[in-house]
């Protein structure tokens, strides 16, 4: 037998980036100045929200789990940093801590509970959701308080907006994010662990990893990364409002999946997930191109996903 | 030398009593029961300290109506959960049922009868396309349902673009009385249909393929065949959810059935039933439906703020998880 110039895992994330580029390329046929630089960088800026919720994830699939608890930490998120920053400068360090604290905290919990306390993730993840939910609308009266009217601090936005060596300033913190968390998976002890619990967790154990604490981190990271994503998209917006987390659940899991991450934990890579965030932004934008009505995206979105997973997503046979 | 007949009746395990054996083997159901009952008395007690007077026929009415098709979807649900499957696409074949019933349901008894099995069997097909996917495609159930309830809220964002459509008025009183809680016959018949399914084969099948699915087809249970079978009954129930929806709004709209996505997923797991497959029972996810409205109108007499009903039913969610599985360790060691 040949040996395999690339691995299963390497063809599945190159899949997904031949993805993206096919999209580009089909949006420059139908929309001339669609794979402009300025139109794809623009693209990619939205697909970097994207992205990063992916990135948390992408972790807590890799050991198994799944976030649904995203949604709401990424707009609980956005609300506090309007609300605790009121917009000024002076106060957006503090506002900036105690949101990815907060998010981080809402992720620590999520582990505490799945792993001690024996709660399936699908359920704890999804009460979070709730009781998230119901603070940010409780405490800020639905978005009605007086500070929920402040826009988010400036230099949130220019991070987000500011050009850097004629990129957006959001697109370099991605990359940097991508770097970072695809070396940590890949070349840490910390990767080594979270594929290790992702394929086995009881053999994870008996070989020394500490499962429950790595876990929990895991979930924490998660929450952390949902809460970054709420902070550049109350950048990108300038304000917080209500429902903007909706669509990044649906988003993130798609793009890790589509990245060639198992929904099952233990095998794929971040550097995926990130290209399946922007196969995913590209799609949308050339729909939009299209003029397709929302009904046409909505069904086209689906279907894409589907073909793709039936292409390198199936489990092998017995 | 013979062995000593008490010797070896003393060595043998003691068999555990009738009572504590049936307990230990429905725990699930059994705690379900037992917070449906809890709610309910903590509700009749706020009712009763408010209103000075029990609740009556419309409040049962009014709940038995509104939680019929969370009751019926969440049947749906536990037929896929007892495979270890997941089905996330719930919400889009409500919301594509719904807009199909509140275009076509008009006119003649007849018209009606005939537009309502078509629309279950959309419904039923929906599940199909889910099954055949995650049967034949072998893709994982919580991505494969995923796509489709993207595809789904298309296809009923198409059918009824906006809010509207008209349910006649004979057919609402069918299906949720609003004079008296007639549809309890509904869920009565839901339940018997449960328990023959239950000692059918595919029944059985069902819980095999979700215990273990590897023992299962050595057995010789054709796994795939159960699957498909499994998703496509769970489509029609979503569908019979669908048509309770548009009776009860007595019209339609394209979104309304998204929620039922997850408060699906959470009746199921309140109402006993494990999401690691093999174990849990349709009454249960009925009870776990009724618990569900029961917070609801628990949080609106305790007259809390709405805004933070979502931060109560999550942490009741927690609680009752953790507790549940509490108390279920706690009779399991002791039985």
């Amino acid at each position: 037998m040949p040996t395999r110039f690339l691995t299963l895992d390497a063809m599945r994330v190159l899949a997904a980036y031949g993805a993206a580029v096919l999209l580009f390329v089909i949006g420059g046929f139908v929309h001339p100045g669609f794979a402009s630089f300025a139109s794809v960088t623009s693209i990619l800026l939205v697909a970097s929200f994207v992205g990063l919720v992916a990135a948390g994830q992408c972790f807590v699939v890799l050991v198994g789990g799944i976030d649904l608890s995203v949604p709401w930490i990424l707009n609980a998120a956005a609300i506090l940093l309007a609300t605790a920053s009121l917009g000024e400068d002076s106060r957006a360090l503090y506002a900036i801590a105690i949101t990815l604290g907060g998010g981080a905290l809402a992720g620590l919990t999520n582990g505490v509970f799945i792993v001690w306390f024996g709660v399936p993730a699908v359920v704890m993840t999804l009460a979070m959701n709730g009781i998230v939910e119901g603070l940010a609308l409780g405490l800020s009266g639905g978005l009605t308080c007086t500070a929920c009217a402040s826009y988010a601090p400036p230099i949130v936005a220019a991070a987000v907006h500011g050009v850097w060596l004629g990129v957006p300033a959001a697109l370099w913190l991605w990359l940097v994010v991508i770097v970072v968390v695809t070396f940590a998976l890949g070349f840490t002890r910390f990767g080594r662990t979270t594929y290790a619990i992702g394929n086995n967790a009881r053999a994870a154990f008996l070989a020394g990893v500490n499962v429950n604490l790595t876990t929990v981190c895991l979930y924490g990271l998660s929450g952390l990364f949902s809460a970054l994503a709420g902070i550049l998209l109350a950048g990108f917006g300038g304000q917080a409002s209500l429902g903007m987390g909706d669509p990044y659940l649906f988003q993130s899991i798609a793009a890790v999946v589509i990245g060639g991450v198992s929904i099952l934990g233990g095998r794929g890579q971040y550097l995926g997930a990130a290209a399946g965030a922007v196969s995913l932004t590209a799609l949308v934008s050339v729909l939009l191109a299209l003029n397709m009505p929302e009904y046409g995206r909505s069904i086209v979105y689906g279907v894409v996903i589907l073909a793709l997973l039936l292409l390198y997503g199936r489990e092998e046979a017995e | 030398m013979p062995p000593d007949a008490a010797a070896t009746l003393a060595a043998r395990p003691q068999r555990r009593p009738r009572a504590a054996h049936v307990l230990g083997q429905n725990i699930g159901l059994v705690l379900a029961a037992a917070i449906l009952l809890a709610s309910a008395v903590v509700f009749t007690l706020m009712f009763v300290i408010q209103q000075q007077r029990l609740p009556g026929s419309f409040e049962i009415t009014s709940t038995v109506n509104n939680t019929m098709p969370l009751a019926v979807a969440a049947i749906g649900q536990t037929v896929v959960v007892l495979t270890r499957g997941i089905d996330l696409s719930v919400g889009g074949v409500i919301d594509l049922t719904n807009a199909l019933a509140a275009i076509f349901l008009a006119g003649s008894p007849l018209h009606m009868i005939v537009v309502s099995i078509l629309v279950v069997l959309v419904g039923a097909g929906a599940g199909l396309v889910n099954g055949l996917l995650v049967g034949l495609g072998r893709l994982q159930p919580i991505v494969v349902t995923l796509a489709t309830l993207s595809i789904f809220q298309g296809l009923a964002i198409r059918v009824l673009p906006q809010p509207g459509g008209s349910v006649p008025a004979g057919y609402t009183n069918l299906l949720v009385n609003p004079d008296a809680p007639t549809a309890l016959i509904f869920l009565a018949v839901a339940i018997l249909g449960w328990m023959a399914l239950r000692r059918s084969r595919l029944g059985v099948e069902l819980f095999a393929v979700g215990n273990d699915e590897a023992a299962a087809v050595a057995l010789g249970v054709n796994a795939l065949r159960t699957k498909i079978v499994a998703y496509s009954i769970a489509g029609a129930l979503y569908a019979v959810a669908g048509l309770f929806l548009a009776a009860n709004a007595t019209s339609g709209d394209a979104t309304t059935g998204n929620s039922y996505t997850l408060t699906s997923i959470v009746a199921v797991v309140l109402g006993g039933v494990s999401l690691f497959g093999g174990r849990g029972s349709a009454i249960g996810a009925i009870c776990g439906a009724f618990i569900t409205t029961m917070i609801v109108n628990i949080l609106f007499y305790a007259h809390i703020n709405p805004l933070y009903q979502a931060f109560y039913e999550g942490l009741f969610l927690v609680v009752a998880v953790v507790l549940g599985s509490l108390i279920g360790n706690l009779l399991r060691r002791r039985g």
